[in-house]
């Protein structure tokens, strides 16, 4: 999964550097967005036990 | 009877002001372009540094340091697109302020991340924290910290949206200068992509504690 968001997050690099269009650019960049919040969500497996 | 109230655009926004204060406008136009310069300048910095503690100082960034890395760059993806855009000449207000938006949000995702993973190392007694601590904070307190000067800075960036939009110098050297900090940003980011293979390698995800580069085991070498 990390590598695919790497490749996400590349694809949207070039993209917004050779000025492609704004909707593929915020497609891929909210893609990215989106799996990298899915992967937290993934490695986010148990409450934490804080009282302040 | 009354009238309907009519739109105003931004071009006379901008007459009035520029009017009011002749100069101004212009000067803080290629302030504010130097300024999301700086930002992708700055994250670049942070990231090679972080890479540069993976590789030269051993130490495997764990799950949660990546995905903090990958906040950075989709904060930065869009403030590159402005110098981008501002560069071709193409920036406009709606887009300026649409990327500065998205380096909001993605800032904040980023934050929840830093925070998470500061709390977690907190709530456990007697953790000392992941990795080594630089200048007495430990990475990813440092992305909590950076995360904060981005959404302070595009925050601030939106309120001056309305009379400054980065202007691109049209100087040959300062121009060159920027393209080049483009560059780099990618530059970084194939480089992330390289180390995220050889790190991640055949599994889905990665381990909680890396301590190997798992494509190397992976393709049967057995090196560290």
């Amino acid at each position: 999964m990390d590598i695919i968001i790497m490749i996400v997050l590349m694809a949207t690099a070039i993209c917004a550097w050779r000025g492609l269009s704004r909707k593929v650019v915020m497609t891929l960049w909210v893609i990215g967005l989106v799996l990298m919040l899915g992967l937290f969500k993934y490695h986010v497996t148990s409450p934490l036990h804080l009282n302040f | 009877m009354t009238t309907a109230p009519t739109a105003v655009d931004d071009t006379a926004i901008t007459d009035v002001v520029a009017a009011e204060a002749p100069g101004l406008n212009r000067t803080w136009s290629k302030i504010a372009f130097w300024g999301i310069v700086i930002f992708v300048v700055g994250y670049c910095g942070v990231l090679l540094a972080a890479m540069g503690v993976q590789v030269f100082g051993n130490e495997k960034p764990c799950p949660l340091c990546m995905l903090q890395r990958y906040a950075m760059i989709l904060a930065t993806i869009p403030a590159m697109w402005i110098v981008a855009d501002a560069l071709r000449g193409k920036l406009t207000r709606a887009r300026y302020a649409s990327g500065l938006g998205m380096s909001i949000v993605a800032a904040t995702c980023g934050g929840f991340e830093s925070t998470r993973q500061i709390l977690l190392h907190i709530a456990s007694k007697t953790d000392p924290g992941y990795g080594s601590a630089v200048v007495g904070l430990h990475l990813y307190t440092w992305a909590l910290i950076t995360f904060v000067i981005v959404i302070l800075f595009c925050g601030v960036a939106l309120i001056c949206s309305g009379s400054v939009i980065p202007e691109a110098p049209t100087d040959g050297a300062l121009r060159t200068l920027a393209r080049v900090i483009e560059i780099g940003f990618l530059a970084v980011i194939a480089i992330n992509v390289v180390l995220i293979i050889l790190l991640e390698g055949f599994s889905w995800v990665l381990p909680d504690d890396p301590t190997h580069y798992k494509l190397i085991n992976d393709l049967g070498f057995g090196l560290h």
